[in-house]
């Protein structure tokens, strides 16, 4: 079926003004937000001291209350609810003007700060905002690091510190969850499916402006005398009314899973229903392959996620009990519910990064993925797994130890589908014609980096060695050397791949390449340090760092330097292309995927006829096949030229 | 990015019916999830019963009758959304309007029942205990869930009095799915609150 073409003398949008670009924008939202934000803390105030008994307001409730008008009315200021009331009040749909207005047409880039609909928009919006919280989340680092330097609390008293490594912990977390399935989930993978955008823009945006208003939310927490949790928010300790900061934690999780459940429905719908022609789910690029595993994962992980941060909320502001002992609660259904989005999410975080891994290698090898559909079919067998292991978190909680065989054996079983991802990037890379850029240094580092990591988690799932290991820097070490290892140099990888792409600029190799070698050594010396002081027994969360483990971390901070100097060699490079880099091709890179068969910068519908896909888009350098009844020819005739028979 | 491109290419039929089912089915799980996890929660406390505090003498479930009629407004509602819904889709988004007001009225009168219910549990002794916790809880998310249905039935009630449901039936379906859910979700909390 044809598609239907719509075509007026008005699709011609009109330039807005000053006004109508700042009305409604990110400033009106930030503005309403402050103003129904302070009116709400007020009211909230009075009405608690009215009820107290001891004439004392609830500093919880009114944390809420300020937290729920913020998001409340900044969504009305950005105006995020006005397609809604035209949706169901309106006379007419909207004209493709409005539809066209919407998405940026003639907005220039007032439409990075207003509501809009177009999925490269979102893309490049959650890309600046990824990048954003990488860097605060490395501000925390480095304080974290600086701290643990030498012996004894010197920089920041333990309450701080406790709030450092929390917020480093769960900024971090956030931006690695959305680092993959925002920038590229949203810029790259409709095109890379044929499409002219995702399923439900509006909801892209409403998507991308909850994460947005949600950042304030944890940067608050330090004025509200943070949280000591670290970035788990376990309770009991987080219902005890130390600080009001723990709402900003809870509200943050709470705003978070909401908007990652709206992108997750939204790439799912798009996947599912928007592929072009000859898309089957054969033909599926790896990446849409590993973001849709992710998000659906995100999407039934979230929820219990969000349940424990609403009781945690109740047990705060309205005085329930769900995880006090004395009173019927238990925290041990906390750790169930955190635990039981905690595993997956690793895998939310994973799965992208590993299918542009193979993304990228199979263009850089300029060979097609060895054992596609094994590959396929480990990233699926990795999420299902990923549901049914989170009690190895819970071993030495004091829950019951008769799930404790059935959680190791589920956890091992996770490295075989970890394996034939391995075997299927060696054997891509095997025989191929290696061109290094950037992006593939960047994949073999993920590569080295998840070897160490797979393995060190082998021992943290067997029950005999966490008892000795949990609760330690050796904890710490795998974790950092899988979710940043692998997952961040995962999407370094894709940032720099798809780069030329999105921008329109090519970043400078040079830089790139500096990057990735500080950071690749500075990470390992990093980590490795950690690891060693794990297993001598160093403890996590101690701001005081004691005698006997000062060597591996000292050695540890000195590595973090080397990754805190990568980090600004890549602001810089950024900040250079963009002002004065070079204009990237449309192909940069020779990809076969259908990203890169549109021109650079991408049309506002992406393609002007939807393709018909007729094969995968990995078929680098196949070779003609040899007719098998052609005299001479042997069973390894397609690689062997035999002479022809004379005739 | 160069939007020298001036068509705007509708969506085919299929792909926004497509779209609309996806969406609504992957939200009802998400949300089914969060059900699942305060029966958990529910049922896991109740089992262990940490220091015998999770019941004691003077928890009560909420009163039965406004809980039974409340679940008979919910049924109500969805028998008349049903029967507007197999109408609208059957005429291409047109149906007796009259059933769905009804569908919605009784929706209402769920949710003002629901805020009755939930401000007449009569706990008052704080920190409460767990069953009554839990039982705040699913309260909330009772009527919180209801308030939703009733901001979805407006927006669609704008809708069918416009006339711009007519060549949309595939609306009416996929609101259905979510009608039903809540409907079964909620009846499912309210047995649950009975024999926790």
């Amino acid at each position: 079926m044809t598609e239907k073409v719509v075509t007026e003398t008005t699709t011609e949008a009109r330039r807005p003004s000053l006004i109508q670009n700042l009305f409604p924008s990110v400033l009106s939202g930030i503005v309403l937000g402050v103003v129904g934000a302070a009116i709400a803390g007020v009211l909230v105030n009075r009405i608690t001291t009215a009820i107290n008994p001891d004439g004392v307001p609830n500093d919880d409730a009114v944390v809420a209350a300020v937290y729920t008008a913020w998001v409340l009315f900044f969504l009305v200021g950005i105006g995020a609810f006005n397609d809604v009331l035209k949706w169901g009040f309106a006379r007419r749909d909207p004209t493709p003007a409005e539809e066209l207005q919407l998405a940026g047409k003639g907005q220039g880039l007032w439409r990075y700060f207003r509501w809009t609909t177009d999925h490269k928009v979102v893309g490049m919006q959650y890309l600046a905002t990824t990048l954003f919280l990488f860097f605060v989340g490395s501000m925390g680092a480095f304080m974290i690091r600086l701290e643990q330097s030498r012996p004894g609390a010197i920089f920041f008293t333990p309450s701080t510190y406790n709030t450092i490594v929390g917020m480093h912990g769960i900024i971090m977390i956030v931006a690695a969850v959305i680092m993959v399935a925002g920038p590229f989930g949203n810029f790259v993978v409709p095109i890379m499916i044929g499409a002219r955008d995702m399923a439900f823009p509006r909801l892209n945006a409403l998507s991308y402006w909850l994460l947005f208003l949600d950042i304030p939310i944890i940067i608050t927490t330090l004025a509200l005398g943070g949280f000591q949790t670290g970035w788990t928010g376990y309770a009991p300790l987080s219902v005890q009314g130390l600080t009001p900061g723990m709402e900003a934690y809870c509200f943050f999780i709470i705003i978070f899973a909401i908007s990652t459940t709206v992108a997750a429905l939204n790439i799912i719908s798009t996947v599912l229903v928007m592929r072009t022609r000859g898309m089957t789910w054969g033909r599926l690029p790896i990446l849409v392959w590993g973001v849709l595993l992710s998000v659906f994962l995100s999407l039934t992980a979230f929820p219990t996620f969000m349940m424990s941060q609403t009781m945690v909320v109740m047990d705060r502001v309205f005085q329930t009990s769900f995880f006090a002992a004395s009173y019927g609660g238990n925290n041990w259904l906390y750790e169930h519910l955190f635990w039981f989005f905690g595993h997956p999410e690793v895998y939310v975080i994973l799965l992208p990064s590993l299918a542009i891994a193979a993304e990228v290698t199979a263009v850089f090898s300029r060979k097609g993925i060895f054992g596609r559909r094994m590959l396929v079919g480990s990233l699926i067998t990795i999420s299902i797994l990923s549901v049914i292991v989170w009690g190895h978190h819970l071993y030495f909680s004091g829950s019951n130890n008769a799930l404790d065989a059935p959680f190791m054996l589920d956890t091992e079983l996770i490295s075989i589908p970890t394996g034939f991802f391995f075997l299927a990037m060696i054997g891509t890379f095997w025989r191929g014609k290696i061109w290094v850029t950037v992006p593939i240094l960047f994949v073999v580092g993920t590569l080295v980096n998840f070897v160490v990591g797979g393995i060190t988690g082998i021992y943290l799932a067997d029950l005999p060695t966490d008892e000795i290991l949990h609760g330690g820097m050796f904890v710490t070490a795998h974790f950092h050397f899988t979710l940043v290892g692998t997952a961040v140099f995962g999407f370094f990888a894709g940032f720099y791949y798809w780069f030329p792409k999105m921008v329109g600029k090519r970043l400078d190799p040079t830089l790139g390449q500096l990057h990735f070698w500080l950071f690749e050594v500075g990470f390992l010396g990093t980590f490795m340090s950690l690891f060693y002081a794990g297993l001598i027994g160093e403890p996590r969360w101690s701001a005081n760092i004691a005698p006997p483990f000062a060597t591996p971390n000292t050695i540890a901070s000195l590595f973090a330097i080397l990754i805190a100097v990568s980090v600004f060699v890549t602001v810089y490079n950024v900040i250079i292309t963009l002002r004065s880099g070079e204009p990237a091709v449309a192909n940069e890179w020779g990809g076969k995927t259908l990203e890169w068969s549109v021109p650079t910068p991408v049309p506002l519908e992406n393609f002007e006829e939807l393709p018909v896909v007729t094969s995968t888009p990995y078929d680098y350098g196949s070779p003609e096949p040899y007719p098998s009844d052609v005299e001479g020819t042997t069973l390894e005739g397609p690689l062997l030229p035999q002479p022809q028979p004379e005739s | 990015m160069s939007t020298s491109l001036e068509h705007v290419h509708e969506l085919e039929p299929h792909i926004r019916v497509g779209r609309a089912r996806a969406a609504v089915i992957m939200f009802i799980l998400s949300d089914a999830l969060s059900v699942l996890a305060i029966l958990a929660a529910g049922g896991y406390l109740n089992s262990l019963n940490t220091e015998s505090q999770f019941k004691v003498a003077g928890d009560h479930p909420p009163a039965f009758l406004p809980g039974l009629l409340v679940a008979i407004a919910l049924v109500l509602s969805g028998l008349s959304y049903y029967w507007w819904e197999r109408r609208a889709r059957e005429n291409e988004g047109t149906g007796q309007a009259a059933f769905f007001i009804v569908a919605l009225v009784f929706v209402f009168l769920a949710l003002v029942g629901q805020i009755w219910v939930n401000m007449s549990l009569g706990y008052t002794t704080t920190p409460f205990h767990a069953y009554e916790s839990v039982l705040m809880l699913i309260t909330w998310f009772t009527w919180v869930h209801f308030l939703l249905l009733t901001i979805i039935g407006l927006l669609l009630l704008g809708r069918v009095l416009r006339g711009r449901l007519a060549g949309h039936g595939y609306i009416a379906e996929v609101t259905g799915y979510w009608w039903y859910y809540t409907v079964l979700s909620s009846l499912l909390l309210w047995l649950f609150s009975l024999v926790i």
